[in-house]
């Protein structure tokens, strides 16, 4: 066993299930209350990768800024967590909320529009060009190493960003009143309104957590792979969609550990399968039917019974 | 109010029907009865004041970081033109989407548009060789020339199918790839390469020439593909074994060879030697450091063109879209050439093409731009070799 | 465009008993039968028509549309319309008919079209007749339906498209890695010809008679679309057809019902994957080419949009959301095409949406004075704002010079403007009374600004995908059951 290989595998898998979870997350928590699958969700992470990029600027750029790198790197964080928790709100208020009780695959359409419109908006106003975050001169690519393993800080960053953002999450939805409400709304959403629960805001609210995680995903992004652009939220909406499922869509837990398994997943496959880059994707969607045929409702999804 | 919003959708249906309609009806194609298209390239055009070029380029989508460059260098040629001739060139822009979820639909609407323009009387570009593959028939049963500044598949010219209508101002894989190749073996006298293609055509193009080549020689080669789109690839560098002494990435985007530069930094293997091709040859990538290389088409930095250029963008030489510059050049003089009468054909104006013979005081390439009966370039056999000073690419003697 | 009018939901009808959305549907049927004046003529006659001579109505008008245009137009409008619609009529059979939320539907239409370029290219010698090729495409790519049906029958609902979308993610990392693969039995074969395709496919040669050029490739989609619109009519009141769409309503009752469920889902997903398969054949002539990222998640997300916005299982609605979602970003292609049916556009809705008659010429009269005061103030305080030109000629180019700003570098103040625009879109809505009316003609200023300095320069560009993408969100919000769709319960 090549246990260097196994441990950049793993560190590379980690970082990247992080993101995956941190998106599949938006999907899973929007799906598990609204039944539906917000197409515009991967691009929502697009714009927090942008508005974390354009708020390092406004503090001096990565070069020389501001205030200490760390104090950049909050900032950075919660404009981006914000910026995007508005805009999910505005998207839900605008093109979904007029489609509640529209056959289901409607507001898909129109989830579709609104993914389309983002994307050329940001082409339009950002500009073609890949953005660098330049982490190297912000935080310093310092290199760990224990022998022959290797791992940076925005790695280690991102891991543990991530799995802080994820126990906020579940403290929140376990412990809040707005929590408990977000539960008994996934639960049944005529019985939640019955009891005197105000649905729209509850969504307004799982919108607003689902886009800011995402924001933040995107912001991580930009920190450990250092390029962003317009089009980069197609490829992470698929795959936290993939993450979302292979979990169970609409669990929480779930999503979590559908993203870290569909990271690592994709990391082993380009390490040990053959021609492991060229068809990850491949393997990671086979894990993923094989999921879905033995557990059909996902790792973590409860099982329901159908009526439909 | 719940009756209005219905007649609101009816009305939209109704209303873009209607216009798709009138469209049709009003586009300027009078010239063309139905049974006589503009198409067979016979059809006689007034030169006029103004000349119309197709262009034909990835204005949105995936690509379109490399479609800017391309804009950008054939709209500085038409503004140089426009400054110093009485007649004028306009470019007509249609957009291909080139990578795009969506295909080559695009572009095949894009080139129909440009094919049914009577004024339109050569195109630049497309960018893509599976696009000038998807094209073709189209704008050849319209008669009309195309150029292109970035597509290198081999095959493409010398297939025989496009001969008088292709022609291309960036030399194929078949140079670059051996360029790159001899250079690995005989200057940096590497024994163990490792390829990795992005999998689209433009990449795998180049890998397969260049892996060829190694082995042929005897070095150690190992292959691997990547996603175009993807921008993670520690895992990929985490299974480059550390034999490996050299890495061959023909990628199409620079930030994502920067970004893979960067991250074998982070994964402490910063010492091995990068290499990129033409798609890579930018700042970006040369600022991963001095053990970068990189091959492109024998474009000249000093020339007074490429600092015009950039003077005027910034100091940015978006230096993939030089040849396109090129293409335009080459459209713009040939039309000059056919439209002396004060009229032309796309025949003429292809033969024009043909005939070009731009000398090198003018050309963006530092030799004159002629072209074989393939309509390849006859001039550039040889790419020049590029290596990094840290942050930008210089010559070296290859 | 308010969002929150029309539909009644749960926050807005807080009195009314709402249970179920049946009272939804109940009021848009209501709503169809009060229609009056000569919509709800046309309405009623168009319903009470045969189904074939429905049929007969759409092919015959689009029998017409070569005779009036050029190739050109036929080929950038009319082409892909019809090949976009054939497509949409086989998955209305898998999604409209039987319910089953199919994504991997392209993979279907690309094995089509790899099929046929194997049997009848240059590049594998192969130079098939059609009359032997089709038939062979439509098998193959039905058995490959059925082996892509068969494990998923155990699927339901959202699962059955998550694996068909990656059946059809694998078909094209498949087609464009195939020549990497060492397979059993043959070792390295070029079977795709890898991220290259497959080029010079040849036209279909029936008998040796050549179907080719934009117009026979035209008539001959349409023939098969007339087959395939008789041929599903013909099912639609069938055993079959009654069953499949009680399948669709619920599967389970259908089953209590002894409806044989698996074998009518594997029907749909088989005939989907042929009619598919068939139009890909048909596509590979017109691209003369099969290649990898044309069958990928874009095509089928506009296959998708097609069929919605027609109306979910209404035949008659695909052609008119094939004509929306292919032609409109065609059509934008051109600046001269997009400013009158963006300005059309904007009148439109003010016309429809503001009433009464004095209102309406209130907000255009206060438009037009608010352009003129901004452009006084500007020229006279900062002339910088002013100095730059409208796009195009024409008189209502020169028009605007004197009533819209235009900066002389308008790149940043534009880029802002953009921003700022689409926030006050989506805040307009909260606002009420007085402050609707007064803020409407500042709105409507600030959006032909930023188009005529930031999205017209664009055109060929981002924006007539933007307006794409806001053209399928407003038509949602205006009719969600689709523009011909019949509004159904829908069981969750």
């Amino acid at each position: 066993m090549n246990w260097s290989l196994f441990f950049d595998l793993t560190v590379s898998g980690l970082t990247l299930g992080s993101l995956y979870a941190l998106v599949a997350l938006g999907y899973s928590m929007v799906y598990g209350i609204l039944k539906l699958l917000n197409f515009a969700h991967g691009d929502v992470y697009m714009i927090g990768a942008f508005i974390g990029w354009f708020a390092l600027h406004a503090l001096g750029g990565p070069v020389n800024p501001d205030f200490a790198g760390a104090a950049v790197l909050v900032v950075m964080f919660l404009t981006a967590m914000i910026g995007c928790g508005i805009l999910g709100v505005a998207i839900e208020r605008f093109a979904y909320r007029p489609l509640r009780n529209a056959p289901r695959i409607a507001p898909l359409i129109s989830a579709l529009g609104v993914s389309i419109f983002l994307q050329n908006s940001a082409l339009l106003v950002f500009g073609a060009q890949f953005r660098d975050y330049q982490t190297f001169n912000l935080i310093g690519v310092k290199t760990y190493s224990i022998g022959n393993l290797f791992f940076s800080v925005p790695q280690l960053l991102t891991v543990v960003a991530a799995i802080c953002l994820m126990v906020a999450l579940t403290v929140f939805v376990a412990r809040s009143r707005l929590g408990k409400a977000m539960r008994s709304t996934a639960y049944d959403r005529e019985a939640a309104s019955m009891m005197g629960i105000d649905v729209d805001r509850v969504i307004s609210v799982t919108f607003f957590i689902g886009s800011a995680l995402a924001g933040a995903a995107g912001v991580m992004f930009g920190l450990v792979f250092g390029q962003i652009f317009h089009f980069m939220g197609f490829l992470a909406g698929l795959k936290g969609f993939t993450a979302a499922v292979i979990g169970g869509i609409g669990s929480i837990p779930g999503a979590m550990i559908g993203g870290l398994v569909v990271g690592l997943a994709e990391s082993y496959a380009t390490g040990y399968l053959p021609q492991g880059s060229t068809f990850q994707n491949l393997y990671v969607f086979a894990l993923l039917i094989l999921v879905i045929l033995i557990r059909p409702s996902g790792l973590f999804g409860t099982v329901v019974v159908q009526k439909a | 109010m719940k009756g209005r919003r219905g007649l609101i959708g009816v009305l939209l249906a109704l209303s873009a029907a209607f216009a798709v309609v009138a469209a049709a009806y009003a586009t300027p194609n009078r010239a063309a009865a139905p049974a006589a298209p503009a198409a067979s390239g016979s059809a006689l055009v007034k030169c006029g004041k103004t000349r119309t070029i197709g262009f034909m380029v990835p204005a949105t989508g995936p690509a379109v970081s490399i479609g800017i460059q391309q804009a950008h260098w054939a709209s500085y040629y038409v503004s140089q033109y426009n400054k110093t001739h009485k007649t004028k060139i306009k470019l007509q822009q249609e957009d291909t989407q080139l990578g795009a979820p969506t295909g080559t639909a695009e572009a095949l609407k894009g080139a129909q548009a440009l094919a049914s323009s009577p004024n339109v009387l050569a195109v630049a570009g497309p960018a893509g060789s599976n696009e000038i593959v998807g094209v073709t028939k189209i704008l050849k049963d319209a008669g009309l020339a195309w150029i292109s500044g970035s597509s290198t598949r081999t095959t493409l010219t010398t297939d025989g199918t496009r001969t008088g209508y292709m022609f291309r101002t960036v030399p194929p894989d078949a140079i670059q790839g051996p360029t790159a190749a001899n250079y690995m073996i005989n200057k940096l006298k590497v024994k163990n390469v490792y390829i990795i293609d992005d999998q689209e055509v433009y990449s795998t193009g180049l890998a397969d020439t260049v892996q060829q080549v190694l082995r042929n020689a005897g070095v150690t080669v190992g292959r691997d593909g990547v996603d175009q789109q993807q921008s993670d690839f520690s895992s990929v560098i985490a299974k480059i074994p550390r034999s490996v002494e050299m890495i061959y990435i023909p990628w199409q985007l620079p930030p994502k060879g920067q970004a893979f530069g960067n991250q074998m930094k982070s994964a402490g293997r910063g010492s091995v030697k990068l290499m990129g091709a033409d798609g890579l040859f930018d700042s970006s990538f040369a600022s991963v450091g001095s053990h970068v290389y990189d091959t492109n088409f024998p474009l000249n930095p000093k020339s007074k063109i490429v600092a015009g250029f950039r003077k005027q963008h910034g100091g940015d030489g978006d230096y993939f879209g030089a040849p396109t510059y090129a293409a335009v050049q080459v459209a713009a003089e040939a039309i000059d050439k056919a439209c002396k009468s004060g009229s032309t054909t796309r025949a003429k104006v292809r033969a024009a093409i043909r005939g070009t013979k731009i000398p090198a005081s003018r050309s963006l390439i530092g030799v004159a731009l002629r072209f074989n009966t393939n309509g390849d370039l006859a001039t550039a056999h040889k790419f020049g070799i590029y290596k990094s000073n840290g942050s930008d690419f210089q010559p070296v003697a290859g | 465009m308010s969002p929150d009018d029309g539909i009644p939901g749960p926050a807005e009808s807080a009195g009314a008993p709402r249970i179920g959305v049946d009272e939804w549907v109940a009021s848009v049927e209501e709503k169809r039968e009060r229609y009056s004046g000569l919509r709800g003529v046309a309405l009623r006659e168009w319903d009470r028509l045969p189904a074939a001579a429905r049929v007969l109505l759409c092919v015959g008008l689009a029998a017409l549309f070569p005779l009036v245009t050029s190739d050109g137009n036929v080929f950038r409008y009319g082409l892909f319309t019809l090949v976009y619609g054939l497509l949409a009529i086989g998955l209305n059979v898998v999604v409209g008919f039987a319910g089953l939320l199919d994504l991997g539907y392209v993979a279907f239409f690309g094995f089509g079209a790899y099929t046929y370029g194997i049997l009848a290219s240059p590049q594998y010698n192969n130079h098939w007749q059609a009359e032997a090729a089709i038939p062979v495409v439509i098998v193959a790519t039905g058995v490959l339906g059925l082996l892509v049906g068969l494990p998923s029958r155990r699927l339901f609902g959202d699962y059955l498209a998550i694996a068909t979308l990656f059946f059809g993610q694998a078909f094209y990392v498949f087609v464009n890695n195939a020549n990497r693969i060492k397979f059993p039995f043959f070792g390295h074969t070029n079977l795709t010809g890898g991220s290259n395709g497959i080029a010079g496919i040849e036209p279909f040669n029936f008998f040796g008679y050549k179907v080719q050029g934009t117009r026979g490739l035209y008539y001959l989609l349409l023939i098969s679309i007339a087959i395939v619109l008789i041929f599903l009519f013909a099912v639609h009141d069938s055993r079959t057809g009654r069953a499949w769409r009680a399948l669709r309503e619920d599967p389970l009752a259908a089953e209590a019902m002894s409806i044989p469920v698996n074998r009518l889902k594997l029907l749909a997903f088989v005939f989907g994957a042929a009619v598919a398969g068939f139009t890909g054949a048909i596509y590979a002539t017109i691209a003369t080419a099969a290649l990898p990222g044309d069958y990928n998640v874009g095509l089928l997300i506009t296959i998708y949009a097609i069929m919605i916005l027609g109306g979910f299982g209404s035949m008659m609605g695909i052609f008119v959301g094939a004509i929306v979602v292919s032609s409109v970003p065609e059509l934008l292609r051109s600046s001269a095409n997009a400013r009158p049916l963006f300005y059309g556009a904007i009148l439109l809705a003010i016309l429809v949406k503001i009433r009464p008659w004095r209102r309406l010429a209130l907000e255009l009269g206060g438009l037009i004075a608010f352009g003129f005061a901004v452009h006084a103030i500007a020229s006279a305080a900062y002339p910088r704002l002013t100095d730059g030109k409208a796009i195009g000629s024409g008189l209502f180019a020169r028009a605007l010079d004197h009533w819209m700003l235009f900066p002389r570098n308008p790149e940043h103040i534009a880029d802002v403007a953009y921003i700022l625009m689409v926030a006050a879109i989506v805040i307009f809505p909260q606002a009420t009374g007085l402050w609707r009316a007064l803020l409407l003609p500042a709105l409507l200023y600030s959006v032909m600004f930023v188009w005529e300095n930031l999205l017209l320069q664009q055109i060929g560009g981002a924006t007539r995908l933007i307006l794409l993408g806001a053209l399928l969100v407003a038509l949602m919000n205006a009719r969600p059951q689709g523009l011909f769709g019949k509004a159904y319960v829908e069981i969750v």
